[in-house]
C-alpha cells in the first residue's frame, strides 16, 4: 500500500532501504493464479442493486430526515431556549453527524457534483478559511446570512456541519441561548435547513428511476458511468478503499500521527465532542456497504478468509472507537487513549490492505484496487 | 518483447557498460552481469512486490530483472540522463520523495525531499547535459503546477522553480536541444489533504505548455476546446522532428468517445488523431502511457483500463496494431517496436510476481 501521509520526509526510510539495495531481486516467477469469480452482468447487477437500494438510497434518505430533525429542534430552541431544548439539539446534531458519517463514505456520484460534499462538510479547514468566514458572519449579524433559501449561493464553508458546529459549540456559543431568536441560533438553524436541502437533493438524485441508480445497476456500452461490470465492481470497491483511506488519512492523521505533534483542535467535530461519533459512523457505513451489497458472496469459499479478515478488522475498529475519550485534548495526551488511536492507525492500514489487495485481488484486480488506480 | 516490426540499432553491451560504469557492473552478481552482457536494451520500471513492498527495477530486453532497489513507497515515472547515468524514480503523487541512483555506482543514492508546501506529481526529466533535473510538482495551496529545478552537480539541491502555467501538472519533458520544457497540465485539482481525490472534475482546466528552459517564461500555452474540457492531457513524448505527442484520460461520461491522442509543435495548434471507434473504445477513455519509437516512426499507447496496447504510424496516424494486453501498464521504445509491461507482472513476455508500475524508462539516449 502506498504510504500517503503527504508531509512525511522519507530520508531515513530510504537510507535504511538502501542498505539492501545492492542485493539482486528476489522476484519469484508467478505461481498459480487465484480463483477469480466471473463478473457476469447478472451477478454484478445484483450486487450493485443491493448497494444502491439497500445502502446508498436509504443512507441519503435517513440523513435527510435527521438533518430535518436537527433543523426542527434548532428552530424550536431558538424560539424558546431551554436546557431541555438544548439537549434535544445536541441529540439531533449527534444523530445528523452519525447519519452523514454512515453515507459520507460514498465519495462518488451526485455528492461530488456542485460541491455538495463540501457544502455538507467543509473539512479539513487547515488554514481556518471556513472558520474565519463563519466568525465574520456571526460578528456582522447580517440577516441575509441566516436565510437558508439563499445560503447555497454563498461560500461552501458557511453552509455545512463545520459552520453549525461552531455556531452551537464554538467560542461564544452561549450567545445562542441569551435571548429568544438570537441571530447566532437562527443562523445555526438555517444551516441545518440548508444541509437538509442538500441531503434532499442527493436522495432525489439517487431515487430517480432513470438517473444515477440506473447507471449503477446496469453497466453497459451506452452507460455514462460504467461501461462494464468490472468497472462497476471496481468503483464499488473504490468506495471501501477510499472510505477507509479517508478515515485514516483525513480523519485520524489530521490530528494524530505516531511520533508526530498532536493537533486535537484539527479533529473533525472536536468542538461538539463528536469526533469518534463521526469516525464510528464511517466504519459502520463501510461495514454496511460490504455486508448488505453481498460483495463478499463473490469470493470463492476456499478463500473465505478474505471476507473474514475484513469483518474481523472492521469489528475490531468499531469496538474501539466508541471507547476513546471524546475530549480530543485528553484523547491525544493520555497514554491509554493514545494506544487506542495507534491501534486504529495500524488496523485501518490493515483494512485498506484487506479491501485493496485482499478482496480486490480475489475478484480479479490482480494487483489490487489502488495499484490499478492509475495516473 | 512486444514488437511492432522494423529494424533497429541495438544497444551495444559495451556501450552500456561504459554508460553504467565499471564500479556498478562489478557490483553485480555473476547472474546479473551475465544477463546484462546478453541484453540488447535496458529498461527501468517501478514495481510493487508480492509482499506489498515497492521498488524500482532494471530489466533486460527480455524482461529479466537485472537489479532492483527498494523504495519506501510507490514510485511512478522516472528520468534518466545518459550523460551522467543518473536514474531518478519519482514518488507517485502526492508523494514527497524522489530517489536519484547513480548507475555508474560512483555516488551514493541521493534522496530528494519535496520542498515545503510542494509534492511531486510523479514525473520529471533531465536537461540534455544532465546538469539539471526538472520535476513536476504541485504548489497545492495555490493550486498551480510548478517545475522544481534541481542541481545535479550539487547533490540535487533545489535551486528554484518555474510555473507550468496550468494545474494538475503530470508529465514533463524537454526538447532535444534543451531550450524548451513541455508540461502536460492535466487540469485536475488535487490537494494532499484529500489524498488522490480529484476536486474539480466539473471545471477542469487541461493544457499543454511550452516553457523557456532558461528563464521559465511561457512560450506557448495550448488549452483544449470547451467540449474537451474534461480531457486530461497527462503524458507526452517527442518524435524525431521534435513534435510533441500527447495522450489523454477522459473524465467525462463513460459513453463519450473523445479523442485520446494528438500532437503539436512549437507554433502549431493541437492536432487530435481520429482513431477508429473500436480502438477508442478499447482504450477505455484512458491512455496510461505513451512512447515514441523514433527510428521506426511509431507511437505506442497503453491502457490499463481497457487492457490495450496500440501502435500508431507517427507519419499517418494510422493504427498499425491494436491488441489486448490485460492490465497493460508501461511502454517504452525498444530496439524493435516497444517494450510493454503490465500490472500483473508481464514485461516483454516474461512474468514476475510483481505488479509493474505505469511507466518504463529506457536507459539509453533517444535514437
Amino acid at each position: 500500500m502506498t504510504q500517503r501521509p503527504p508531509f512525511l520526509r522519507f530520508g531515513f526510510v530510504l537510507a535504511a532501504a538502501f542498505m539492501f539495495a545492492t542485493s539482486l531481486p528476489a522476484f519469484a516467477q508467478e505461481g498459480s493464479a487465484p480463483a477469480v469469480p466471473e463478473l457476469t452482468e447478472e451477478i454484478v447487477t445484483g450486487i450493485m442493486t443491493r448497494a444502491v437500494d439497500d445502502v446508498i438510497r436509504p443512507g441519503y434518505r435517513t440523513f435527510e430526515a435527521s438533518a430535518g430533525k436537527l433543523a426542527e429542534m434548532t428552530n424550536a430552541y431558538c424560539k424558546a431556549p431551554s436546557d431541555e431544548g438544548r439537549k434535544a439539539v445536541d441529540a439531533a446534531f449527534r444523530q445528523a453527524v452519525t447519519d452523514w458519517g454512515r453515507i459520507e463514505i460514498v465519495r462518488i456520484g451526485p455528492v461530488i457534483d456542485d460541491n455538495r460534499f463540501e457544502r455538507i462538510l467543509f473539512y479539513p479547514d487547515r488554514k481556518g478559511t471556513g472558520l474565519k468566514q463563519v466568525q465574520a458572519l456571526l460578528q456582522e449579524e447580517n440577516e441575509a446570512d441566516a436565510d437558508a433559501a439563499t445560503m447555497g449561493r454563498k461560500s461552501v464553508a458557511i453552509q455545512g456541519f463545520g459552520a453549525i458546529e461552531f455556531a452551537l459549540y464554538g467560542t461564544g456559543s452561549d450567545a445562542v441561548a441569551k435571548a429568544p431568536n438570537a441571530f447566532r441560533c437562527r443562523y445555526a438553524a438555517a444551516v441545518a435547513t440548508h444541509i437538509k436541502t442538500t441531503a434532499g437533493q442527493l436522495a432525489a438524485a439517487w431515487d430517480a428511476p432513470d438517473g444515477v441508480q440506473k447507471d449503477w445497476k446496469h453497466p453497459g456500452p451506452d452507460n455514462p458511468v460504467f461501461r462494464t461490470s468490472k468497472e462497476a465492481m471496481t468503483a464499488l470497491l473504490g468506495i471501501l478503499v477510499h472510505g477507509t483511506e479517508a478515515v485514516r488519512d483525513q480523519r485520524i492523521e489530521t490530528f494524530y500521527r505516531n511520533g508526530g505533534i498532536a493537533r486535537p483542535k484539527s479533529a473533525v467535530f472536536w468542538r461538539s465532542g463528536n469526533t469518534w461519533t463521526s469516525i464510528t459512523a464511517n466504519l459502520e457505513g463501510l461495514q454496511t456497504l460490504f455486508d448488505k451489497s453481498g460483495m463478499g458472496d463473490l469470493i470463492d469459499p476456499s478463500i473465505a478468509s478474505v471476507n473474514g479478515n475484513i469483518d474481523f478488522i472492521l469489528k475490531s475498529l468499531r469496538r474501539i472507537t466508541p471507547t476513546i475519550d471524546p475530549d480530543m485534548a485528553k484523547a491525544v495526551s493520555t497514554p491509554e487513549e493514545q494506544q487506542k488511536i495507534s491501534f486504529l492507525l495500524v488496523n485501518t492500514r490493515e483494512l485498506i490492505l484487506a479491501f485493496d489487495g485482499g478482496y480486490g485481488g480475489a475478484i480479479g484486480l490482480g494487483s489490487g484496487f489502488s495499484f490499478s488506480d492509475g495516473d | 518483447m512486444r514488437k511492432a516490426g522494423g529494424q533497429s540499432a541495438l544497444l551495444d553491451r559495451r556501450a552500456f557498460l561504459r554508460m553504467a560504469g565499471a564500479a556498478w557492473a562489478a557490483a553485480l552478481t555473476p547472474q546479473a552481469a551475465f544477463a546484462l552482457a546478453r541484453t540488447e536494451a535496458v529498461f527501468a520500471s517501478g514495481y510493487k512486490a508480492s509482499d506489498g513492498s515497492f521498488g524500482t527495477a532494471v530489466l533486460a530486453e527480455d524482461g529479466g530483472v537485472i537489479e532492483c532497489t527498494p523504495l519506501p513507497a510507490r514510485s511512478h515515472g522516472m528520468a534518466f540522463s545518459p550523460t551522467t547515468n543518473h536514474l531518478v524514480a519519482f514518488a507517485r503523487r502526492p508523494g514527497t520523495f524522489a530517489l536519484v541512483i547513480d548507475r555508474g555506482g560512483q555516488k551514493q543514492p541521493v534522496t530528494i525531499a519535496a520542498a515545503e508546501n510542494r509534492h511531486f506529481f510523479g514525473h520529471g526529466c533531465f536537461s540534455p547535459d544532465g546538469r539539471l533535473l526538472y520535476a513536476s510538482e504541485n504548489d497545492f495551496d495555490a493550486n498551480r503546477g510548478v517545475i522544481g529545478l534541481y542541481d545535479a552537480r550539487d547533490d540535487y539541491r533545489r535551486i528554484g522553480e518555474y510555473q507550468t502555467y496550468g494545474i494538475g501538472t503530470h508529465d514533463l519533458s524537454v526538447s532535444d536541444d534543451g531550450t524548451l520544457l513541455i508540461a502536460a497540465n492535466g487540469g485536475i485539482e488535487t490537494h494532499p489533504d484529500f489524498g488522490r481525490t480529484k476536486l474539480n472534475l466539473d471545471h477542469m482546466e487541461p493544457s499543454l505548455a511550452l516553457i523557456d528552459a532558461k528563464t521559465g517564461a511561457l512560450v506557448e500555452r495550448h488549452t483544449l476546446p470547451e467540449k474537451l474540457r474534461q480531457l486530461s492531457t497527462r503524458h507526452i513524448d517527442l518524435d524525431e522532428k521534435g513534435r510533441i505527442w500527447f495522450a489523454c484520460q477522459y473524465e467525462g461520461p463513460r459513453n463519450d468517445l473523445p479523442p485520446l491522442v494528438g500532437h503539436f509543435g512549437k507554433g502549431e495548434d493541437l492536432t487530435f488523431l481520429s482513431l477508429p471507434e473500436d480502438t477508442t473504445i478499447g482504450l477505455a477513455n484512458y491512455v496510461g502511457a505513451i512512447a515514441v519509437n523514433r527510428r521506426e516512426s511509431l507511437v505506442g499507447l497503453t491502457s490499463p483500463n481497457g487492457g490495450r496496447f496500440v501502435v500508431l504510424d507517427a507519419k499517418t496516424g494510422g493504427v498499425l496494431r491494436d491488441e489486448s494486453v490485460p492490465d497493460a501498464a508501461g511502454i517504452a521504445s525498444a530496439p524493435q517496436g516497444f517494450a510493454v509491461s503490465s500490472y500483473d507482472g508481464d514485461f516483454a513476455g516474461r512474468r514476475n510476481d510483481v505488479a509493474w508500475d505505469q511507466h518504463i524508462a529506457s536507459l539509453k539516449s533517444r535514437a
